[in-house]
Formats: structure tokens, sequence, C-alpha cells
């Protein structure tokens, strides 16, 4: 069963008045519990096409499925509901909110969502531990390492158990050894949580790790493998 | 709303110094606010409190006509029924009969128009502080008897009119049978109060004397009442008005009185207002500023808040607290400095002897005690508060519309 659907999506942005082609027709199908890179060289649309999945962008034409709600049609608050409730975002860096610990940027998710705050403290202290940062639980992010503010941003994007956790190059700002500890856990959550994730990479390290890799040229599908 | 509370708070100390540049200008308008409230406070109190114990005292039973037009045909008999019901009502102080009319003071120098008081001595005392205002010096004491020829005069009279104590001058005034008279009295003291108007204008002799001169026997002008607090005065009156009866007399108190001194002090109260309203226009500029600067530096992480589904409402509140954050502060700061010094201040007095002239003339006495009133207080925080959420609002919308995208390139 299919989680995202994306048909003919295409992408342009109007530079200046010139159009920039930035996705040029692309369909693919994600199923449940998948665990896939999008792969290509920088400027090849791997950006637009995360965003325009996640709601954060519209797309020029074609059409995005993401569970059973069809983008298209779905007014910003509506979208931003959905970025709330159905999708975790890890972003390439600074991802996490300065003046919180990281207990309080993973439960803040939780709070957004409305639960209790009992609840949202056991929840986020349990995530945090789960991914390993045990001793770091109430520190600030600028007294994390690089490798650990990831982590907890992986924390926060999976604590809400959404159905689809997106990545834009997740260890682009982290060196070899931490990126490769990021993916398995990474890998990790997805099997045990059956959480789809779709994450963005011009890494072969990270190629590597993925189960399924779709490789993007030019704003299209180049090729599109299972590897396990 | 706890944490965005908590949020905005602790952004706030992101940048201690510049939010302390931003407190701190909250808190010298508030500081400056509540000096100068206190300030003007004290000046209207004394103002009042001047001009009751010199001439008007908290009450005033008069014959209709007689606030309007001070003439000698407005005089009525005080029986003893009458001034029995005065003593008997509750809450009152003391009473004073005054005979008061127009004359003329002539000395071997020259002659000034004056209003002259025909007073009991006694009964005075009790009422006004004329009493205490008479030098008791070099000869100079207050008047002894209500049927000696003695004058009590301002000093600055005497100093225009080139009198010394002991010296005579000749009274003029119109009798009840239109008849001009002249009468001499000894100047047996001089006082000083600290309304210049008055002093110009008021010079004392006493009560029977006055009567005998213009003719009127028994009858006076006045009875002033004075009451153990000023705040009974609209009930005390109600309750004379109840108790003496009699159409042809009106019992006013000393805001019917002095109409003019009520309004003057609510023209300061709103001068006050409008002046700490400019005072905040300024405080709005560096408020706004500081939250704009703040915005753009938080650009990307106000993009991550909305990216992971925080809704522009709550973007929205997070800033508007943040500037709540500032204006409590700095109002609580300005509050309780301005408190404090009120406070050594209501004990010490702010002593303005140098300009004592000019203080005479505004009938404040020279030294002025600042007074803080609740509603100063709360003026106060509500002038913070809504130029805090005045200043906050393009800001805070602002934020609430960065599209996350663009935030999220802005690194
Ligand atoms: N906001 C934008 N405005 C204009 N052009 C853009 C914008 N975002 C991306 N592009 C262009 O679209 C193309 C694809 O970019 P992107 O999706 O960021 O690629 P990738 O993430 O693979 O590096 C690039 O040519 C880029 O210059
Ligand atoms: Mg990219």
């Amino acid at each position: 069963m299919s989680i995202i659907a994306i048909k003919a999506l295409v992408k342009d942005y109007d530079v200046n008045g010139i159009a920039v082609n930035a996705v040029r027709g692309i369909d693919m199908t994600i199923d449940k519990g998948e665990f896939t890179a999008i792969a290509g060289p920088s400027g090849s649309g791997k950006t637009t096409l995360l965003n325009i999945v996640g709601g954060l962008d519209y797309p020029t034409s074609g059409s995005v499925v993401v569970g059973d709600r069809d983008l298209s049609g779905m007014s910003s608050s509506e979208l931003s509901d959905m970025r709330l409730n159905n999708i975790g975002f890890i972003f390439q860096a600074y991802n996490l909110i300065p003046v919180l610990s990281a207990l309080e940027n993973v439960e803040y998710i939780l709070l957004l969502q409305g639960v209790s705050k009992k609840e949202r403290q056991d929840r986020a202290r349990e995530i945090l531990i789960e991914v390993g940062l045990e001793k770091e639980i109430s520190r600030l992010p600028k007294d994390m390492s690089g490798g650990q503010q990831q982590r907890v941003a992986v924390a926060r994007a999976i604590v809400s158990e959404p159905e689809i956790i997106l990545a834009d190059e997740p260890t682009a700002n982290l060196d070899q050894k931490t990126g490769a500890n990021l993916l398995d856990l990474m890998h990790e959550l997805n099997r045990k949580k059956n959480i789809t994730f779709l994450f963005s990479t011009h890494d072969s390290m990270v190629m590597e790790r993925a189960e399924r890799l779709i490789q993007l040229s030019d704003g299209m599908i180049a090729s599109d493998e299972k590897r396990r | 709303m706890m944490t965005f509370i908590k949020l905005g708070w602790r952004n706030i100390w992101r940048h201690r110094r510049r939010s302390l540049v931003v407190i701190s200008s909250i808190g010298i308008g508030v500081f400056a606010m509540m000096f100068s409230a206190g300030f003007m406070n004290g000046m209207n109190m004394q103002m009042v409190e001047n001009t009751i114990s010199t001439s008007l005292g908290h009450i005033a039973v008069h014959s209709k006509g007689f606030q309007e037009n001070m003439k000698l045909e407005f005089n009525f008999n005080a029986d003893r029924n009458m001034l029995g019901k005065i003593d008997r009502t509750p809450r009152v102080k003391a009473w004073a009969p005054r005979v008061k009319m127009q004359a003329m003071v002539r000395s071997s120098e020259s002659s000034r128009g004056v209003m002259i008081v025909g007073i009991d001595p006694g009964r005075e005392k009790n009422v006004s502080k004329i009493y205490d205002y008479t030098r008791k010096e070099d000869g100079s004491h207050f008047i002894t008897g209500r049927n000696t020829d003695e004058i009590l005069i301002s000093r600055e009279m005497a100093e225009k009119l080139d009198l010394l104590v002991g010296d005579r001058l000749v009274v003029m005034l119109q009798d009840k049978h239109n008849e001009i008279i002249g009468t001499g009295l000894r100047v047996c003291g001089l006082y000083e109060t600290p309304v210049n108007s008055y002093d110009r204008f008021v010079v004392f002799t006493g009560i029977e004397k006055l009567q005998s001169m213009n003719g009127m026997g028994a009858n006076i002008s006045e009875i002033s009442v004075l009451l153990n607090d000023k705040k009974d005065v609209d009930a005390v009156k109600s309750s004379l008005v109840a108790g003496i009866d009699e159409g042809s007399l009106e019992i006013l108190s000393w805001k019917d009185m002095a109409p003019g001194l009520v309004r003057s002090i609510r023209l300061f109260d709103t001068m006050m207002f409008i002046f700490f309203a400019i005072i905040f226009m300024t405080v709005v500029f560096s408020i706004a500023n500081t939250l704009i600067m703040a915005i753009m530096e938080r650009f990307h992480e106000i993009g991550v808040m909305k990216s992971i589904g925080t809704g522009p409402m709550r973007i929205f509140f997070m800033i508007i607290f943040e500037a709540f954050n500032l204006g409590l502060i700095g109002v609580v700061a300005g509050i309780v400095v301005g408190m404090a010094l009120n406070f050594v201040l209501s004990y010490t007095g702010i002593d303005l002897s140098l300009y004592q002239e000019s203080m005479r003339v505004w009938g404040t006495g020279s030294v002025i005690y600042p007074i803080i009133r609740f509603i100063d207080i709360v003026n106060a925080v509500i002038i913070v508060f809504f130029t805090t959420f005045i200043a906050a609002l393009y800001p805070a919308v602002k934020a609430a519309r960065i599209k996350p995208l663009e935030a999220l390139h802005f690194i």
C-alpha cells in the first residue's frame, strides 16, 4: 500500500522572469515502512521534491498524495496541521529551538499536539534515551555536538510517531562516522516502529545504507532500485 | 500557552544587553511618570489644603447669592438653633462665623482695595490656619477679641502700605445705608500664608467690630465648617442641607466654592496623561525596533518552528509575550524605584524655596510632599501594556507571516 504517490510532478521557479525547472516530471510511489534515499548531485531537485511532499512548497503541476490526502487541495493551515501530525522533519542543520533544552525541543511537538504535560515528558525522555542522549536531556542545543543535535532532531521527528519522516541531507554537516551512526539509528527506528523514511543525500556512505535508492538528475528520475 | 510565555521569556535573555536597554527605557519612563505624578499630586493636594485652611474651610453656610456676589445685603442671622445643629452634626470638627466685605485700607502712604473679614478669634483658630500663619514675635499677634480695634494684615500688604505693627490705618467701607464710613484701626499683627493671592487681598478684624462698622448688627456672612476628614465633605454637606432647611441659605462644599481649583486639578491630570502618552510613544519605537531585530535574527528558527507545524497564531503570541515580558519587567522596576523615591520624598519633601515666590503664586507652599495614588500606578501599568502591545503588533504579525520555506533557506 503506497503512502506517498507522486504523479507527473513539475516545479518551476521564476527567477527574475526566467523559469528554472527544478522538477521536470516525476512519477513515483513509496510504500509504508520503506527506507528510501533520494540521491543526486547538487541542484538535481532533491530539496524541492522533499519540500513539496512535506507541504512546504506547492507544485507547478502534477499531484502528490500523502496517506489519503491530496495535497493540491489543501490550504496552508491544513498543510501546517499535516506537518504537525503526520510528518516528521529533519533538516540539514539548525533544526532545534535554541532556547529550549533537548527534552523541551522533543516535547515541543507533543505540546503543539496538545498532549498532557506528564505524558509529554515521559515520551520525550523515553525517545531521547532511545537515541542515546540520556545524559544530554537537559542540555541546550549550543552545548551539544552536531551529531547530538541531529539525534535530538531525529527524536523530535519520531516522538509523535508520524506516518512519514522527511530528512533533507541529515548528515551533510556531520563527519563520516557520526553520519553513519545517525543513519543506523534512523534505520533501526524505521524497522522497530515501521515508520516510512524518505531522505536525500549525495553521500555514497548514506546511499549504501538505503533499502531503496532513487537517483535524480536534472529534476527527473534517473534510476530507481530496491537494494534489499 | 505556558511554553510560549516561557519561550518569550527565554528569548529576551538571548540578548541581555539589548533587552536591558529596552527594559530600562520603559523603567525610566515609568519612573519619570511616577515621579512627576507624585509631584503633581502633592502640589495639587497642597494647593487644595492651603486653600481650605486659609479661606474656604470644608463647608460654608451662606446666604443665597453671596457666593456669586459678595454684597453686604447677603447676610443672615445664625441663631442658636442653627449653630446647635451644626455642632451636633457628626464628623464636624469646628465652625466659625465670619463677616466678609469689600473695603479700602489707607495708610499715610497709599491705599488698597481689600476684603475685610470679621472673625471670632477663639473659633477661627480651630477652623482656619490664619492664627498659625500669624507672626508671634516683635509685638505681632493675632486678633485678641471680637470687638477690639485691631486689624491683622499680611506681611506683604504691610510692605506695600509701608506699615509696621502698632501703626494705625483707616478702613473705609459702605455701611448698610450705603454711606461710606471710615474707621481707624491699629495693626496688631502680620500674617503670611502660602497662597499669594490671599495675602494680597485679605485683612482681619474682630467680628463685632466689623458688625458695628457696617451696621448689620449680629448678622453674619458665613459660617465656615471644618470636618475631621476632608473625604466626608459630601456626606456632611447633605446632612447639613437636610438639617438647616432655611430657604434663604445655601450650603456649599469647598468644591462648590472653588470650581476653578477643581477644574485646574483635572486639567493637570489630563496634561500628565498626555505627557506620559508622548513619553511612551518613544518607548513604542524602542520596543518595536528591538523586536524586529530579534525576529530578523531568528528568521531561520521561526521557519523551523513553522515547518514542524507551529501555527501563525502561536508565533504571534510568542512575540507578544516577549514584548509583554519586557514591558512587565520595565514597569515593575519603574514602579518599585518610583515608589521608593516618592516614599522617601513624602517625608523629606522637595524643597523649592529657591522658587518661593512662584510657588506662592500657585498657593502650594515651598516644600512639596509627593503623593502617589493607586490610580497613578494603574495608569502606568495600562499605558505600558498598551504601548508594548501596540509596539509588538507589527513585529508579531510579521513573524506570524514568515514563510517557512524562505526562512529555512536563511541561515
Ligand atoms: N526558491 C528557489 N528559487 C529559485 N530557484 C530555486 C529555488 N529553490 C531551488 N531552486 C533551483 O531549483 C533547482 C533544484 O534545486 P534543489 O531542489 O535545491 O536541488 P538539490 O536539493 O538537489 O540541491 C536548482 O537549480 C535551484 O537553483
Ligand atoms: Mg538540497
